[in-house]
């Protein structure tokens, strides 16, 4: 899973959001190192609602234009868990190794 | 210049599914995002090609790995026939001096199919692609060691190399996410028990005795009606979107028929007329080889992207409640 599909996913697990609030949410999660872009957004949304990751929660009608809301399926919920468990092991295994560096080198960094 | 201006024919380059089903939406994330300019005109470009490969592609979808798969077992067993049948020859008439030939590409193509049709099912992609490959490039070398002595082995073996082309695309674009058993599998099995059969019929005594009229009324009911209804019935028990997506894939295989026929009849005729002087094939003919079953597949992707857009996307139709929510 790359990391826009991840943060959108991550998103759309708190609550039921349109594309701009994605991006904002995104951004602030990320302190502003990611804020994508609509192209990519909706690139992205396409593809996980073919794979039946999120679909649409309900739309509505702003300023005589259409606004969308996505939320994570079962099996959007599904597959966040099982990266954000795969990162956690990755996490894990790359702190306790810096960890054992510092022991070793005594706390010198190379 | 407005910004509705700026970015309308930006989502023109669009497919048109796509455009009906996400344009309004992006046109207002496009005109509420404060950074307009050449990166956000890049994004959306950029997202409309990809949009269309996956359009062309057909998606990395459950339609391309049921074409791996079903496509695989046909040329599996395609290459099974060919050993199966020297085989039986051999074990039928050595005593008559049969002497099997069977080059080392002939035994390499079963096997390399039978790898792809393996990865298929478990869900390797990539070793999937990697015999596809391999398959594809066996496919071509061999006609084309005949070719300057007989060059309509190559338009013979035509199908059977853009089939083997079909198998690798749909290989490099099919979903992944584990094994699969598509249905109707046992139906593309049995089509592929019926092929392999075909040439087992056909016992040294037979086909040293030139019984060509029993050999053709076999090849013609095995490979002209009962196999390709076996696919058909295949085909027809798949879901509706991914039998339209399959028809797709299979179009410029079957173009192939027409081409050879109509496109290349004339210099088939003359070569088996005449024997002392050869006619080969010219670089307009070699382009429209290559180019018509590509043209082919494009035409019946995009006839299949206008039909599914005239229909309501029943992905998209699941879940939608339109319960109104105050604006956020």
């Amino acid at each position: 899973m790359n990391e826009p599909t991840f943060l959108i996913l991550t998103a759309l697990a708190g609550e039921s959001r349109h594309g701009y609030a994605v991006i904002e949410d995104v951004e602030q999660m990320t302190g502003g190192r990611v804020r994508l872009r609509a192209g990519t957004l909706y690139a992205a949304l396409d593809r996980l609602r073919g794979e039946g990751l999120i679909e649409v929660d309900r739309e509505e009608v702003v300023q005589s234009r259409l606004r969308r809301y996505y939320r994570l399926t079962g099996a959007g919920e599904q597959s966040l868990q099982t990266e954000t468990d795969r990162l956690r092991a990755q996490a894990t295994i790359a702190e306790g190794r810096l960890r054992a560096r510092r022991t070793n080198f005594g706390g010198a960094t190379a | 210049m407005k910004p509705e201006a700026r970015y309308r024919p930006l989502l023109a380059l669009y497919p048109r599914d796509f455009r009906q089903e996400y344009g309004d939406e992006m046109l207002g994330v496009l005109m509420a995002d404060p950074r307009p300019g050449v990166a956000q005109t890049f994004d959306v470009v950029r997202g409309a090609l990809a949009a269309h490969l996956r359009g062309l592609e057909t998606g990395r979808s459950r339609a391309a790995r049921v074409v791996q798969i079903f496509g695989a077992m046909l040329l599996f067993a395609l290459g099974v026939r060919r050993v199966a049948g020297v085989a039986i020859r051999w074990a039928t008439g050595a005593d008559a001096g049969f002497v099997p030939h069977l080059p080392a590409l002939d035994w390499a193509r079963p096997v390399v199919w039978g790898v792809v049709l393996v990865a298929g099912v478990v869900g390797w992609r990539w070793l999937g692609a990697a015999g596809a490959a391999v398959g594809l490039a066996a496919e071509i070398v061999v006609p084309f060691q005949s070719y300057v002595n007989a060059p309509a082995t190559v338009l013979y073996a035509y199908w059977i190399i853009v089939a083997s082309a079909v198998v690798l695309a749909a290989t490099l674009v099919a979903e992944g996410g584990g094994p699969m058993r598509p249905r109707g599998g046992w139906l593309v099995a049995a089509a592929g028990v019926l092929l392999v059969s075909q040439d087992t019929f056909m016992p040294y005594q037979v086909w040293s005795s030139g019984s060509a009229a029993l050999h053709f009324a076999v090849q013609l009911i095995v490979m002209v009606v009962a196999a390709p209804a076996l696919v058909v019935a295949a085909l027809v028990r798949q879901e509706p979107e991914v039998r339209r997506r399959l028809l797709v894939w299979v179009a410029p295989v079957l173009i192939t028929v027409p081409l050879v026929q109509w496109g290349f009849g004339g210099l088939i005729a003359f070569n088996m007329a005449h024997t002392d002087v050869t006619h080969y094939l010219g670089p307009l003919q070699w382009a429209a080889l290559v180019l018509v079953p590509v043209a082919t597949f494009v035409a019946v992707s995009a006839l299949d992207r206008r039909v599914s857009a005239g229909r309501p996307r029943a992905r998209r139709a699941v879940a939608v409640s339109r319960r109104r929510r105050p604006d956020k």
